[in-house]
């Protein structure tokens, strides 16, 4: 059970690795939009193909 | 299925429908503005916006007259100084868009501006409806932008993001980190916890898990716990008893009692470094709610503020420009339009008109204003165009009075609440006497069981699961309200709303669509529509009224030039009146020719009559004292007005309509609507009187309007509710907006406010059952400080899970 000498000590710094990343990502503004970059990944294509299902729909 | 707009999604009126080939289809529109702005969106080849777009959602159709509107003043650089940062070759600005609605807005608006040349960056702000640009100005205009923006359908304003904001940014920040922080230990004390419950803490590791206890629970008792200690303390240094300081005690004492029996090696207590680190984390999360709530109170104001006049119409030489309000100087002269709110304090110098200074005298009925008296900066002018020689500007005036009168209605809590904050004080005694009394009454006995039940009394009755009752509640009902487009303006209006019992409309604007269409137009003999036409509008354009409007848009669609008129004069809810060149003229119903004295002759009565069966409201045209024609003007209801008045009296509200309109039409209108109570031919004055008869009648009135003449009824109502089509001022007075063209969603937001009043309700006896529970077993020394600490953060969590419960109503999700 020796182990837990070392682990605990490790998985405090792990933890503290989180505790940084999180404020890094809230200094950089990632939480400041939090829907809107969610649908931008949808949104962002511009396709030929969507023009022609319009046209399609219509026949 | 009714026809829709292809681009705005509202339904097509036969009269007045616009078709165009644009996409290898021909399409319908609602209006000129929606067909032209699809032409320039199909133009850019951003067509599947339309695909994109969802499909329940209507579109806001843009500004009428979009395409004639001025932007070029953005470009004069003093406007700019106030906005625009400047990096290396770059400007940036941050716009606040109104209208952006879905997650399509976003994409076409960033689409089409990245395209432009000369522009760097776009960047959208879906969440608080914000736009960030980055361009050259060498290649590009600051001015071309807005005009793109306007050219897709979207208004923008600059939005000029002042310190207080940085601060609230930073504040809220620092509370994000200290939870985050106070989460992070809280995960890792835990896994120690648990070993230690389960026969670590007899081995030969005991030591060595209370040591890294200890050195988690340090950082986290110090740095996440510092603002209840900071604020305790301050708190006692005042002489005030606050809420942090029974939170700073239990974790204080709790902290150095651990710390005790790991120090002293005779000691045989154990530690509870666990439960300081568990209490803070929760009563940080209760913090972050509430401070988002607030916030979101905040930030909407803000946004208000920020709509405030910035600008001014500056008149030199008999050339008026528009001029940032910051090179205003005292005695220049400006020009304010009707329906402006006033840029500065000052003198009128030239002009006649009625100025609303209800928002800083609380005088609802406008007062009239002439030549040599006194205007106030934040007031508005109803109706006639006034020259200002300026005498105070920004901080000096009123206006800025008026800010800070703002800035406390920000902080204008729900009446529960504010009840809450009065009982706190007592209940922090209450709580701190109770600890104290149950530590003598153990100390006798057992000093750590002593030490131990006055913690655990300082942690159960920690007001967390109270504190949290009604601001939790408050945030998700925002949230669910901003979800259908309604904005609350303040936690009151809500609680309010869920009492109204007698719901007052008004017509025109309201049940109806308020665009008026000319439908009818009959000159004396001997003359022409259109001369007609062309001398109402010439009138008409210094006014705001629908049929003002109407006449205007039918004049521009024939082309027809406008004069220039001189001594207009509007009376509210009657016409107006104007010269041109030796002729004086009154446009107005046929209450103002009587009051004025002019004689109807039969053949208009018959007319009159005619078409008032129809609901064709009529205005007349009087030409020195002689009438020259008349004209009639038809309303559409709107879709769904049938609906929300049907479902609002089946509900047992009492439902009444109020309006300026002649008796007939909307007689006419309401045997339409299934037979409505219904006061017609009224002045804003009187809807005023009728909302007050009412409320003396112990009703509580929610009355929902829109335009100039309901202002002063929204504010006299228990709750002011208006379209958010209406013009500025309306929506002012009120403290709820409707999404635009959506009357159905005040049924949303009824029922939104009768559940948010039942569940705060519900969490305030949740809480205060479970401190009566719970705070006798503790002074019983019934439970250990790790159980309280256990159970308080559940009791919290009741109460959030049942806050929640309003956001999963179907009623208020449909």
């Amino acid at each position: 059970m020796e182990v837990i000498y070392g682990l605990l000590p490790g998985m405090l710094i792990l933890g503290v690795v989180g505790v940084v990343v999180f404020i890094w990502a809230v200094k950089t503004g990632q939480y400041d939009d939090l829907d809107g970059a969610g649908h931008r990944v949808l949104l962002d294509d511009e396709d030929e193909a969507e023009q022609n299902n319009e046209q399609e729909k219509l026949k | 299925m009714s026809a829709t707009c292809y681009h705005c999604g509202l339904d097509l009126q036969a009269e007045s429908t616009f078709s165009a080939v644009i996409g290898n289809s021909e399409k319908s529109f609602c209006c000129h503005g929606c067909q032209t702005v699809c032409q320039t969106i199909y133009d850019a080849g951003l067509a599947s916006f339309y695909q994109k777009a969802p499909e329940t959602q209507i579109l806001t159709p843009p500004a009428e007259d979009f395409e004639y509107s001025d932007t070029s003043f953005y470009d004069l650089e003093e406007i700019q100084a106030d906005y625009v940062n400047q990096q290396g070759e770059f400007n940036q600005i941050e716009l606040l868009v109104e209208n952006i609605h879905c997650a399509a807005c976003v994409w076409l608006i960033e689409k089409s501006l990245n395209a432009q040349e000369g522009l760097e960056e776009a960047h959208v702000n879906f969440t608080t409806k914000r736009l960030k640009v980055a361009w050259r100005p060498k290649d590009l205009k600051l001015s071309k932008i807005f005009k793109l923006l306007q050219q897709i359908g979207y208004q923008a304003t600059p939005f000029d993001s002042d310190e207080a904001e940085q601060q609230e940014i930073a504040t809220h920040r620092q509370l994000v980190y200290r939870m985050a922080f106070a989460g992070f230990a809280m995960m890792n004390m835990l896994w120690v916890s648990i070993a230690l419950y389960t026969g670590a803490d007899q081995g030969e590791f005991k030591m060595w898990f209370y040591w890294i206890s200890f050195i988690i629970a340090t950082p986290t008792f110090l740095y996440a716990g510092y603002p209840f200690i900071k604020q305790g303390l301050g708190g006692l240094v005042r002489r005030q008893l606050t809420m942090d300081l029974p939170i700073a005690i239990g974790a204080t004492v709790t902290y150095a009692y651990s710390t005790y029996v790991l120090l002293a090696p005779s000691s045989t207590g154990h530690i509870y470094f666990d439960t300081v680190v568990n209490f803070l984390f929760v009563i940080l999360v209760g913090r972050y709610f509430e401070a988002a709530a607030k916030r979101k109170a905040l930030s909407e104001t803000h946004r208000l503020m920020t709509l405030q006049p910035k600008l001014a119409t500056r008149i030199e030489a008999g050339e008026s420009q528009v001029i940032s309000i910051k090179t205003v100087k005292e005695g220049d002269i400006v020009l304010v339009k009707p329906g402006d709110s006033i840029p500065v304090d000052g003198k009128v110098i030239s002009g006649e008109s009625a100025v609303d200074e209800s928002m800083l005298t609380g005088e609802s009925i406008p007062i009239v204003k002439t030549v040599g008296e006194h205007v106030i900066a934040g007031s508005i002018n109803t109706e006639g165009a006034l020259k200002v020689q300026v005498e105070h500007i920004l901080n000096q005036t009123a206006l800025a009075k008026m800010l800070l009168l703002m800035a406390q209605a920000q902080q204008d809590k729900a009446p529960i609440q504010a009840l809450a904050d009065k009982v706190v004080p007592w209940f922090v005694l209450a709580t701190i006497s109770l600890a104290v009394v149950t530590f003598l009454i153990w100390y006798r006995i057992d000093v750590e069981k002593a030490l131990l039940a006055a913690t655990s009394v300082l942690i159960i009755t920690c007001p967390c699961a109270l504190g949290l009752a009604t601001p939790m509640s408050m945030a998700i009902a925002t949230g669910v309200a901003a979800k259908n487009g309604v904005i609350l303006k303040s936690g009151m209006a809500l609680q309010q709303l869920a009492r109204v019992n007698h719901m007052i409309f008004d017509k025109t604007g309201t049940i109806t669509q308020g665009k008026l269409s000319l439908c009818y137009s009959e000159p004396s003999e001997g003359d022409t529509a259109e001369r007609l036409l062309q001398i109402a509008a010439s009138l008409e354009s210094y006014s705001e009224h629908p049929i003002a409007t109407a006449i205007v848009r039918e004049a521009k669609k024939k082309n027809l030039s406008l004069q220039v008129i001189t001594h207009f004069q509007n009376v509210p809810g009657k016409g107006v009146s104007a010269d041109i060149g030796q002729q004086h003229y009154y446009i107005g119903t046929q209450n103002y020719l009587e009051e004025i004295g002019v004689e109807l002759a039969p053949k208009w009565l018959e007319m009159l009559q005619k078409c008032e069966q129809e609901a064709i409201s009529t205005i007349f045209i009087v030409e020195d004292n002689v009438v020259s024609g008349m004209m009639g003007f038809r309303d559409k209801l709107r879709p769904d007005a049938s609906l929300t008045i049907d479902t609002q009296r089946n509900e047992g509200l009492f439902v009444e309509v109020l309006s300026g309109d002649k008796k007939a039409v909307v007689k006419a209108m309401m045997k339409r609507l299934g037979g409505l109570n219904y006061q017609a031919e009224l002045l804003p004055e009187d809807k005023v009187r009728f909302i007050k008869a009412r409320q003396q009648q112990e009703k509580v009135i929610a009355m929902i309007g829109d335009g100039i003449n309901d202002a002063a009824a929204l504010t006299q109502a228990d709750v002011g509710i208006a379209m958010s089509s209406g013009v500025g001022m309306a929506v002012e007075g009120a403290d709820i907006v409707l999404p635009q063209n959506k009357l159905a969603s005040l049924l949303v937001v009824k029922h939104l406010a009768e559940k948010t009043d039942k569940v705060i309700k519900q969490n305030l006896m949740l809480s205060l059952s479970y401190n009566i529970i719970m705070v006798p077993l503790a002074m019983m020394a019934m439970i250990n400080p790790l159980v309280a600490a256990v159970t308080m953060p559940i009791s919290s969590l009741f109460v959030i899970a049942n806050a929640s419960r309003i956001q999963t109503n179907k009623k208020a999700s449909r």
